[in-house]
């Protein structure tokens, strides 16, 4: 017996119904369509930015334009014509707004509208108690308010755009941009190096614990235009910091690009926690329209006893091509993932991470859950390595799949490469449908059909779910779209 | 790719015209779908474990010459032997037992002497060392089983390579099921130090409610190189019970394409590798449930020592219409030491819904506690290990239903083992 008609309805209601699918007019500043030097002159220029950022921009297109897009995902899409796309563009505004009050009351809205309180006294709708949201709100390439500056300054934290930390704080940037994800690392990373607009730019000092956890809302605006933010966050030794990355695009008929770097660096015993919602438009229920995202998030855990986990909750997109990986350099160094992926009508995604072990004793863990329906297509693609020199490491890895509808496909692609012995490596993966005897234990208990199959999912993805930081797992579970009743959080 | 290489193997290719009825045409097609592609190499997805290198460098002739090596014992109790000398198939030394009058058994060129258009029924393979073997197509046994007829021994097929360094063997084997047959088949290749290249394909077509049991035993010598593939095709309810044992040669490749094209068919693949310095194990599985009702099963047991590699890349495809299959996959590689190293890609590709697939894969070393537990009892560490292998390797070795066949095995197995160099420390 296959899931409920009720289940599917609300499967397909999170991205047949696009509630967030709608857009705010307000004046852009573009660059021309297409890509040359000229254009990336023009980014440069626009921002303001030294000479040195320029070269190193110039250096990666220079790379990209003798690179090769990709084509080994299980992914279809029409060819990308990279003449047709605006490669910046951003909101009108001859000063930078000086606070909240000056910030386009247009952009203000539409964060209302999407349920996001970017004002602080509206953080969490108010709840009283509430750990505090830093919002550093991106409308389209710039940073245009952030917030809570204050009270991160006092710890010590740098939380910032990016292009303003390329002015203030030159050497840091120098230092770590590209170490992790270099130029010529892959294709739409290399793109991203050559015409990045905005990104995020965190610094936790030495021995300092982020009093609150930061957020940056991503959203695409503007009909053509590829975004593509650049994230930097650096966790100096015994730091911790909490990064939440959420999204959601307005309506269009048109593909948009989108390629995005996240760069995570962890020093000794530092740890980042990494969590991010997904939900662009996926496209319409024929598989028109929708965001292309080829994404690099990769973090390198230079210090011994460090830590990053990653976790997502992937909804949205028309196309997803996304590996959230670590580098597992420092001994005793742990690596985490933990993902939902959900995907309908023709939504196509292909996620998972890589774990390359270097350090001696290091561990990670791998949990990934994919759920297809409607026509859509769903890969679990991941590597987990483990180098001569790293002795002691441990991996566990298991990823499920759950198959809601007859159309949709589910797949899995893991890679395991091993070259010492004493690493304890474990990989389990599962392909099914909702099983008829959990079904019918639950019911045999008086749940109705709808129940259990809502108790089910649940438990399916509650691994991943548990991991969210709390306000993120209520919103993830609105984009899952099942009726909850408070089981699962 | 080399220019030399291509047109070494088009002469060769072209040389072998008018051997075999009604072959020419398939020569030639194979022959381009092979120069369009070249050898794989590294960055080739399905062969980024093992290295190709040696085949991009030279040619590999065509050995013509039939030397006398001495013939291996047999496994076990067997119903006839057909024995191959440098890819070549020898009546003297072949042995077929009262078996004609049951089934009929050819070599490939009497075979299509008289019906030359099934010549098309062969596999022309995709990849191209598949290719290849096919624009050489040269020599190979055709083996009819009528309906209803059950052969209870098994019937072996010795391969031996001799003396034909930088020389390559080409076989090819065809077998057909009537409804309801059964027939089992050991595949054994065996050679000396020279440095040959052995590449043989064998396809069969197992139609309703039969069943082929397929036993594959690498033995090659150490400077070989050995490719093989099977291409497996199931009609309803039969079944395909594959079990290979790569030991020998520097570099082997084994790849089973199992599809399952009628209900209610069950294929197991079964493979054991124990790669010692310098060898390489690649081994793949594809399992493409094409119909309903069916099930598949795959155990792989590996184990690597000093410079050894073993790598296992196994794939179970589900099909829209192919609801209530069941699939499950299990690799476990151990490595002895640094120096050895362990791949795998275990894959799902999943368009049904009401199916049941899993995968579990692990690497890892042989557990310290076991042996202590084992030594604590009064056992030496180096018998424990072996003992600990034993068990390790028998999982994969379980569905052979020969005893004796699989007592030979697991006796490969013990000795490899004490041959071992490197000593992993408690």
């Amino acid at each position: 017996m296959a899931a409920t008609a009720k289940t599917k309805q609300q499967v397909e209601d999170m991205s047949g119904d696009y509630k967030y699918g709608f857009s705010t007019d307000v004046d852009m500043d573009m660059a021309p369509k297409g890509l040359s030097e000229d254009v990336i002159r023009f980014i440069s220029a626009k921002k303001d930015e030294p000479s040195w950022m320029l070269d190193w921009r110039l250096k990666a297109y220079r790379a990209w334009l003798k690179m090769e897009e990709p084509n080994w995902a299980k992914l279809n899409y029409p060819k990308i014509d990279y003449n047709d796309i605006y490669f910046y563009a951003a909101p009108k505004s001859q000063n930078k707004p000086k606070s909240l009050d000056e910030v386009d009351p247009e952009i203000l809205r539409m964060y209302e509208k999407l349920g996001i309180p970017l004002r602080e006294q509206e953080v969490l709708a108010g709840v009283e108690g509430a750990a505090k949201v830093a919002v550093d709100a991106v409308f389209d390439s710039v940073s245009v308010a952030t917030t809570f500056r204050e009270e991160l300054s006092k710890a010590g934290v740098i939380f910032m755009s990016i292009s303003e930390a390329v002015k203030e704080y030159p050497d840091l940037v120098k230092k770590y941009l590209g170490t992790v994800v270099p130029q010529r690392d892959n294709y739409f990373a290399a793109l991203n190096c050559a015409v990045y607009t905005d990104g995020t730019f965190v610094y936790i000092p030495k021995g300092v614990r982020c009093p609150m956890e930061l957020s940056t809302y991503f959203r695409i605006n503007t009909e053509n235009t590829g975004q593509f933010e650049r994230t930097l966050i650096i966790a100096e030794e015994g730091s911790y910091v909490s990064y939440l990355e959420g999204c959601t695009a307005p309506m269009r008929d048109e593909n948009q690009l989108h390629a995005a770097v996240v760069e995570l660096i962890t020093l000794e015993n530092a740890e980042i926690k990494y969590s991010t919602v997904q939900n662009w438009y996926p496209g319409d229920k024929d598989g028109k329209g929708g965001i292309y995202n080829f994404v690099t998030k990769r973090a390198l855990l230079k210090g011994d006893n460090s830590k990053v986990s990653w976790t997502q909750v992937e909804t949205g997109s028309a196309v997803t091509w996304k590996y959230p990986s670590c580098i597992l350099a420092g001994d005793n160094s742990v690596g985490e993932f933990y993902s939902v992926a959900v995907t309908n009508n023709y939504q196509q995604a292909d996620t998972g991470t890589k774990m390359i072990h270097m350090g001696k004793n290091t561990s990670s863990t791998i949990i990934s859950k994919g759920i297809s329906a409607g026509k859509s297509h769903n890969t679990y693609r991941g590597l987990v390595k483990v180098l001569s020199g790293a002795d002691n490491v441990r991996n566990y890895t298991q990823c499920d799949s759950l198959l809601v509808s007859s159309t949709s496909g589910a797949h899995t692609v893991p890679y395991i490469e091993v070259r010492n012995p004493s690493a304890q490596i474990e990989h389990e993966a599962t392909t099914s449908k909702i099983s008829d005897d959990q079904l019918f234990y639950c019911r045999a208990r008086g749940l109705d059909e709808e129940e259990a199959v809502a108790m089910i999912v649940n438990g399916f993805c509650k691994e991943v779910m548990q991991h969210l930081p709390m306000e993120f797992a209520v919103e993830a579970q609105k984009l899952l779209g099942i009726s909850l009743e408070g089981s699962v959080g | 790719m080399n220019e030399q290489v291509i047109s070494g193997y088009k002469s060769q290719s072209l040389g072998l015209h008018g051997t075999i009825p009604g072959a020419d045409q398939l020569r030639e097609k194979a022959f381009s779908n092979f120069e369009a592609q070249g050898f794989p190499t590294k960055k080739s997805e399905d062969w980024r474990y093992s290295d190709m290198r040696q085949f991009h460098k030279q040619a590999y002739g065509l050995v013509d010459h039939a030397a006398k090596p001495e013939l291996p014992d047999m496994l076990g109790e067997t119903a006839a032997r057909f024995v191959f000398i440098n890819g070549r198939y020898s009546e003297d030394l072949s042995d077929l037992g009262d078996l004609w009058q049951a089934i009929s058994i050819r070599p490939l060129a009497n075979h299509f002497m008289s019906n030359e258009y099934r010549v098309n029924e062969l596999i022309t393979g995709t990849d191209a060392v598949s290719c290849l073997n096919t624009a050489m197509l040269r020599d190979g046994l055709v083996l009819s089983v009528p309906a209803g007829v059950e052969i209870d021994d098994p019937i072996e097929i010795v391969h031996v390579m001799s003396d034909a360094s930088n020389q390559a063997a080409h076989v090819r084997h065809v077998v057909e099921l009537g409804e309801y047959a059964a027939v089992s088949v050991i595949e054994r290749f065996i050679g000396d130090d020279s440095a040959y290249w052995t590449n043989s394909v064998l396809q069969a077509r197992v139609t309703e409610g039969a069943k082929l049991r397929h036993i594959r035993v690498q033995e090659d010598g150490a400077n070989a190189v050995h490719t093989a593939k099977s291409y497996i095709n199931l009609d309803g309810g039969s079944e395909y019970i594959c079990t290979n044992v790569a030991l020998g040669g520097k570099m082997s490749r084994f790849d089973a394409e199992v599809r399952i094209l009628v209900d209610g068919a069950k294929a197991i693949v079964n493979g054991v590798a124990l790669a010692g310095s310098g060898q390489s194990h690649d081994m793949h599985v594809h399992i493409s449930h094409i119909a309903p009702h069916s099930s598949s099963d795959q155990v792989f047991r590996t184990v690597a020592d000093s410079h050894g590699k073993t790598s296992f890349q196994g794939k179970i495809t589900v099909a829209k219409d192919a609801q209530r299959t069941l699939a499950d996959q299990s690799f476990k590689a151990l490595i002895f030491d640094k120096t050895a190293e362990a791949n795998a890609k275990p894959e799902l590709e999943i368009l049904a819904d009401d199916v049941k697939c899993s995968h579990g894969a692990t690497v890892g070393q042989l557990d310290d506690k076991a042996i202590f537990y084992l030594t604590s009892r009064g056992i030496d560490p180096e018998t424990a290990r072996q003992m600990l292998v034993a068990a390790f390797t028998a999982e994969a070795l379980e569905k052979i239903e020969f005893d004796d066949i699989k007592e030979a095995l697991s006796g490969r197995i013990a000795t490899w083992m004490l041959t071992r160099t490197a000593t992993p420390k408690a």
